[in-house]
């Protein structure tokens, strides 16, 4: 394949197989804090047995995560050295915080995975608060600086040169609260529903204890609370892009002329070199609704962008009709849980059916964050800096991308295997003895 | 002084972290390589003890490393990620390789089955390989053969980073990540009172200590026909650094045959910071010389300092907390706050 594509695939198959271990370095972390915090204040054993089986998980996909994080920084030069030089010049300083935050969150997480038998019961609780925070600033930085890539600011091009760089409005662009937030809360969504589905599996091959109920409803909690604000903030980034970025809200959509009163097209097929919307749903006046809230507000389409700047309306619409679909699935699935929940007066519901939509609604979850940078990549195409560097301008003149395409390739798929292998084996291991100090002891529970 | 060279610096003292910290990581990877025998099951048990919580702190030196520059140098990162595409594309395969064989071969659930040995080989190969390209890349910058006068860099896929003076670099690389690891498992052999692990340790840091002493001495040899600037350099400027260097190299071979081992654990960390601080005296005021300086590859000033205040905030949290994770896991002496009133764990026990 063309070098430009081979490089394209190489970053975004990092990006896909980065973004599951960040997602994960985000939740867990609150998770483990939270379960951790109920078995030492409670004097609960099946709590602390949660938090020691997380940990282990955490450890493993922790340091796949720091790996594959690594990736994506060398990648960003040596795929992308124009890139680096424009963005590294203006939008450096969200990545070097970043790199401190992670820094503070590999120090406590150190602390944390082999200190159980050497810090203080609370001490040990404290190190993870560290570790969710800074989970929750790396995100934080790291997007702000994919939204300057949406929304550059902060900088002013004289004679070809980028002068007068301000670092702190590069960081704070227009797109950075839409985006951050919407990435922080479907870190949260995709734990809470990932995990709920392990237990939910357990739950559906019998094991029907206190061990299973705990950890299903812990992480359920984190998903209901996380999916409504998630769909929320969706809403407002869609309408942010009404003016920020139309041909990413069109390419959304499958808007290709502009129209007073648009449709909302739900489902289909956008063919860029038709100009239709094939097989979908029409919800007259949807669109014009749902981004404005006037049923006759103009929504500008892809006619209104220079058919060289347009990103493939294909791939975006079908990943942003994927991305919500999977949203209101999960929404759907966490509503009826707590409604049965609260119905039968405080008891985890077991219906095998829910059970099983709670299995579908974890990858679901992970499907949608993958969707979701589909959307937000590919709708910026062909641009990588938005309106100022063009992808195709970005990429490295190295010979070889085709090979070191391949080669990366081949690494991806010998870590998944390795470490699905590694997860399953631990998912089946015994559950660890743990013992809280000075508590009134709770008959221990079996379970897997 | 600009604040360029006050960023450059301080990427310097990270570039010392990095090879202090995770260069011995790498290191003890090299020793698990030679992990055979009756004494293979201890050594992986000490190393894995040795490794578990900090490699990961460690490694983010070099993510310091890389947005540091990219934020402060931007266009000589782009040069270099051009330039170095190949041995740097090697070197990451093989940093993922080490931290991931880490991780497979600690996790497994059966820790001496066939899947936990092939994951050790990986760790222990990638560990062996990375410094090596490193190193490699490194004696291509100094050499000064990495053209960019013209702002066209090419790729180059042998000729600056395959030449006698950077395979030499390289071969030195992996020997003072060897010494580095070396000293400190005598270290931490002595202090889980596993006597005859911390003698064994302390001949191999003794042999790869001379070993990287001689490679040193050819690389200086090398150095007038193959790294000129960096020569020049060397003789002037950074002339007392050089001398300083070797005579902190005797030291430690000193404190070590005298079983010294916590004077030479400080001894060859500060070998290796006058290592790597001679090199960048040598090649000042060039970042990647002949062409590329200091400042004409800096970054708007505003940008820096803004980069500069950031690190000074982010250390200030950094700080005590890498001294916390090393007071409760590698500094037994120093009683950390929040430790358990019990006896210490067995090593190994990761769950």
């Amino acid at each position: 394949m063309p070098d430009l594509l081979a490089a394209r695939a190489q970053m975004g198959t990092s990006l896909a197989f980065h973004i599951i271990f960040s997602a994960l370095g985000v939740g867990l972390p609150l998770l483990l804090c939270i379960a951790e915090g109920l078995a030492l204040f409670r004097k609960d054993k099946t709590w602390m047995m949660l938090a020691r089986r997380w940990t282990r998980a955490a450890a493993i996909l922790f340091a796949i995560g720091a790996v594959s994080g690594t990736i994506l920084s060398f990648e960003l030069g040596l795929l992308w050295p124009t890139y680096i030089k424009f963005a590294g010049a203006v939008v450096g300083l969200p990545f070097a915080l970043e790199g401190f935050a992670f820094f503070l969150e590999a120090i406590f997480l150190g602390l944390y995975l082999y200190g159980w038998d050497r810090l203080s019961p609370r001490a040990h609780w404290l190190c993870s608060f560290p570790i969710w925070i800074s989970g929750l600033a790396s995100a934080w930085f790291i997007v702000s600086a994919n939204s300057w890539m949406n929304t550059p600011t902060g900088f002013v091009i004289k004679n070809g040169k980028v002068v007068d760089i301000n670092p702190i409005q590069a960081m704070l662009n227009p797109s950075t609260p839409y985006e951050t937030i919407h990435m922080i809360l479907a870190c949260y969504v995709a734990t809470g529903f990932g995990v709920a589905a392990v237990y939910a599996v357990g739950m559906l091959r019998g094991k029907r204890d206190d061990y299973h109920r705990k950890g299903l409803m812990l992480a359920m909690a984190m998903g209901v609370i996380a999916i409504p604000l998630q769909i929320i903030s969706g809403d407002a980034n869609a309408r942010f892009l009404v003016d920020a970025q139309p041909a990413k809200l069109a390419a959304m959509e499958g808007v290709f002329k502009t129209e007073q009163g648009a449709p909302l097209q739900i489902g289909g097929l956008a063919d860029p070199n038709t100009g239709k919307v094939y097989y979908a749903l029409e919800i007259p006046r949807g669109l014009s609704i749902l981004a404005t809230g006037d049923p006759n507000a103009t929504i500008k389409g892809l006619d209104t962008i220079p058919r060289e700047d347009w990103p493939n309306p294909l791939p975006v619409h079908t990943s942003f009709d994927g991305m919500v679909a999977s949203g209101f699935f999960t929404l759907f699935v966490a509503l009826v849980f707590w409604f049965l929940y609260f119905l039968k007066k405080r008891t985890i519901p077991e219906n095998r059916v829910l059970l099983w939509a709670i299995v579908l609604a974890g990858p679901l979850s992970f499907l949608a964050i993958e969707l979701g940078w589909m959307v937000t990549e590919f709708g910026r195409q062909p641009w990588v800096i938005y309106g100022y560097l063009r992808t195709k301008d970005a990429v490295t003149t190295a010979p070889g991308l085709n090979i070191s395409f391949l080669v990366f390739s081949l690494v991806y798929v010998l870590l998944s295997v390795a470490l699905i292998r590694l997860l399953l084996g631990v998912a089946r291991s015994p559950l660890p003895k743990v013992e809280i100090p000075g508590n009134r002891q709770k008959p221990e529970r079996a379970g897997a | 002084m600009s604040v360029a060279l006050i960023a450059l610096s301080v990427l310097w003292l990270g570039l010392i972290a990095y090879a202090v910290l995770g260069g011995a990581d790498f290191g003890a990877g090299i020793w698990d390589l030679f992990a055979v025998g009756s004494q293979a099951q201890r050594q992986h048990e000490l190393i894995n003890h040795a490794l578990g919580p900090v490699w990961e702190a460690n490694h983010v030196w070099l993510i310091f490393l890389i947005v540091g520059l990219f934020t402060a140098f931007p266009s000589a990162f782009a040069i270099l990620s051009i330039a170095l595409f190949l041995p740097l594309t090697i070197a990451l395969i093989g940093i993922v390789l080490r931290g991931s064989g880490f991780i497979f071969r600690t996790y497994a659930i059966d820790t001496v089955g066939p899947t936990a040995r092939w994951w050790s080989r990986v760790f222990s190969t990638a560990s062996l390989a990375t410094p090596f390209f490193l190193g490699a890349s490194a004696a291509a910058v100094a050499s000064g053969r990495i053209e960019s006068s013209n702002g066209n860099v090419q790729a180059d896929l042998g000729s600056t980073w395959t030449t006698p003076f950077a395979l030499t670099i390289g071969a030195m690389a992996i020997s003072l990540c060897a010494s580095l690891a070396a000293v400190y498992l005598t270290v931490e052999a002595r202090n889980n009172h596993e006597e005859s692990l911390a003698e064994m340790y302390r001949l191999r840091a003794l042999i790869a200590g001379a070993v990287t002493a001689v490679l040193g001495a050819l690389g200086l040899l090398l150095s007038p026909s193959e790294a000129p600037i960096l020569w020049q350099g060397l003789l002037t400027r950074a002339l007392p650094v050089v001398i300083a260097t070797m005579l902190i190299g005797l030291a430690t071979a000193a404190s070590l045959f005298f079983r010294k081992y916590s004077l030479a654990r400080i001894l060859i960390i500060l070998e290796t910071a006058f290592l790597l601080g001679s090199w960048g005296l040598s090649q000042y005021p060039f970042i990647i010389p002949p062409h590329v300086t200091i400042d004409s590859a800096a970054n708007d000033p505003n940008v820096i300092v803004a980069l500069l205040i950031s690190i000074g905030i982010g250390m200030v949290l950094l700080l005590p907390s890498l001294y916390y994770l090393f007071s409760v896991f590698k500094l037994p002496s120093s009683p950390a706050p929040g430790l358990q009133k019990k006896e210490e764990s067995t090593p190994g026990d990761l769950s």
